[in-house]
């Protein structure tokens, strides 16, 4: 089994809900989801507190910013796929909601983050699952999580070296490097070199909170393996060694 | 459309495996049996999915069944074991799923070959119509990263490992010295071309993860 690939996590939980509330949890997810009619309703329910600012519970995953991808996704029992008379149809008592998350770090890192950064958008978003302890206190969330999580058995990540910090920060030092090359091409040296310390300066972001996220956040580093890239390297590496050893032992023989 | 954020989309696939065994065990851990096996074998860049063009990350795990929540929960379970395919891809879902039968049908034949009805999957066109059966919609889809296509992702992380070498090694030079070695640091690295020198789709190592100007790329 493998959760890991490089830098990266992935997490299978897998929860159920009350068939009654499905339609409710369903409304709550889609006002999280940005669009412009929900913008608008999103503007409205704020203004009756913050308990109805439902978009702003999401925020705290963007602030995390160790998240790739995730998604929520409710199967109610009828939606699970029949493909024909070899399988039996499934008639579970409950609807599932199935939680796909690909994040960097370790697990208790993440699980933690979650519970410490937005434990009330948590609390939404798992609202109502049959079991479910809220997020706060962590040994009973912890406990939930682990009974729930289904382990991966192949995970692949196209960047194993690379962080979602990373792909963010090296966009946006490719845009600027772009900029820079066409801007420069006419330059005298001394010119060039000025503008250069500008771009390195920009490009090393800057901690003025007038500056957006973006801005602040660095785009100059080396990307490296971590520790233990991923189970699968690892047994590819100790399959290497296994392979060179046997061939010593025989050329020396 | 729940399934997308910008370009990247988000595809989960439950496809049912057969009920039943080949005299030795049972569909279902023979099929997560060949998912470790190609974990435990194979390297990322080795990884057939590294030839699939826009796979940014995926999965593959065999759900066997839920899980009891204990009292005054109900007992609930599955009539059958489920192959659950999870993709963070960019683009479209069919084009997307063509590619991955052209570039890797060996491997999802192995994979998939206990599911039902997988055995008449015989195109890339029935295998878009078989992944789309199995398909369930997401409700929500968080994109923490970017939704640009895959090759230009890994050309931004490829100048950014090249430009901060570049830029550490260049901070006493005189002016001049920094123009040309800048102008030559352009010619090598080809910021603008995505295609090459780039990273390698799944390099999990320093030393295999560049794509020199001569070698191609699929993805």
């Amino acid at each position: 089994m493998s959760n890991i690939a490089g830098k990266a996590f992935a997490m299978n939980l897998i929860t159920p809900i009350e068939r009654k509330q499905v339609k409710w949890n369903k409304v709550a997810f889609w006002l999280l989801t940005p669009s412009k009619p929900r913008n608008f309703l999103n503007w409205f329910t704020k203004r009756l507190g913050p308990r109805f600012d439902f978009a702003a519970k999401l925020n705290g995953l963007i602030t995390l910013s160790m998240i790739h991808y995730a998604r929520w996704v409710i199967v109610k029992p009828e939606e699970w796929p029949h493909l024909g008379t070899e399988q039996p149809r499934e008639d579970p008592a409950y609807a599932y909601q199935l939680f796909f998350s690909n994040f960097n770090g370790s697990w208790a890192q993440y699980v933690d983050s979650f519970s410490a950064g937005i434990p009330e958008g948590l609390d939404g978003l798992w609202n109502k699952n049959v079991g479910w302890p809220t997020s706060v206190p962590q040994g009973p969330f912890h406990d939930y999580v682990r009974h729930n999580e289904v382990w991966t058995n192949y995970y692949y990540s196209a960047y194993p070296m690379a962080a979602s910090n990373d792909i963010k920060s090296s966009k946006r030092l490719r845009n600027e490097l772009l900029d820079f090359i066409d801007r420069s091409e006419k330059m005298g040296a001394k010119e060039f070199q000025r503008e250069y310390h500008k771009l390195l300066s920009s490009l090393q972001g800057n901690p003025n909170p007038d500056f957006t996220a973006e801005e602040k956040f660095p785009c100059l580093g080396q990307m490296a393996p971590t520790p233990i890239v991923s189970l699968a390297s690892v047994a590819v590496r100790r399959a290497r060694v296994e392979i060179r050893s046997v061939e010593e032992v025989h050329d020396a023989e | 459309m729940p399934n997308e954020a910008g370009d990247a989309y988000g595809l989960t696939a439950l496809c049912p495996i057969k009920i039943g065994d080949d005299q030795k065990c049972s569909f279902a851990s023979l099929t997560r049996a060949y998912l470790q096996q190609m974990q435990e074998t194979r390297a990322d860049e080795d990884s057939p999915m590294a030839s699939v063009p826009n796979t940014y990350l995926c999965r593959f795990f065999v759900l066997d069944n839920v899980n009891y929540q204990g009292k005054p929960a109900v007992l609930d379970s599955l009539k059958s074991p489920y192959l659950v395919f999870v993709a963070e891809l960019h683009g479209d879902r069919d084009t997307y799923l063509e590619g991955m039968w052209k570039r890797a049908e060996p491997m999802i034949r192995e994979v998939w070959k206990h599911c039902v009805g997988f055995g008449s999957v015989v195109t890339a066109e029935h295998f878009v119509n078989y992944i789309v059966r199995c398909q369930v919609e997401t409700t929500l889809y968080f994109n923490g990263s970017t939704d640009d296509p895959l090759r230009e992702q890994l050309k931004a992380l490829y100048l950014q490992q090249e430009f901060s070498k570049f830029a550490f090694a260049s901070t006493r030079k005189s002016a001049e010295d920094l123009q040309r070695d800048f102008r030559s640091f352009v010619a090598r690295t080809r910021p603008h071309d995505v295609a090459r020198p780039t990273w390698r789709a799944g390099a999990s190592d320093l030393a295999n993860v560049v794509v020199s100007g001569d070698e191609s790329e699929n993805s």
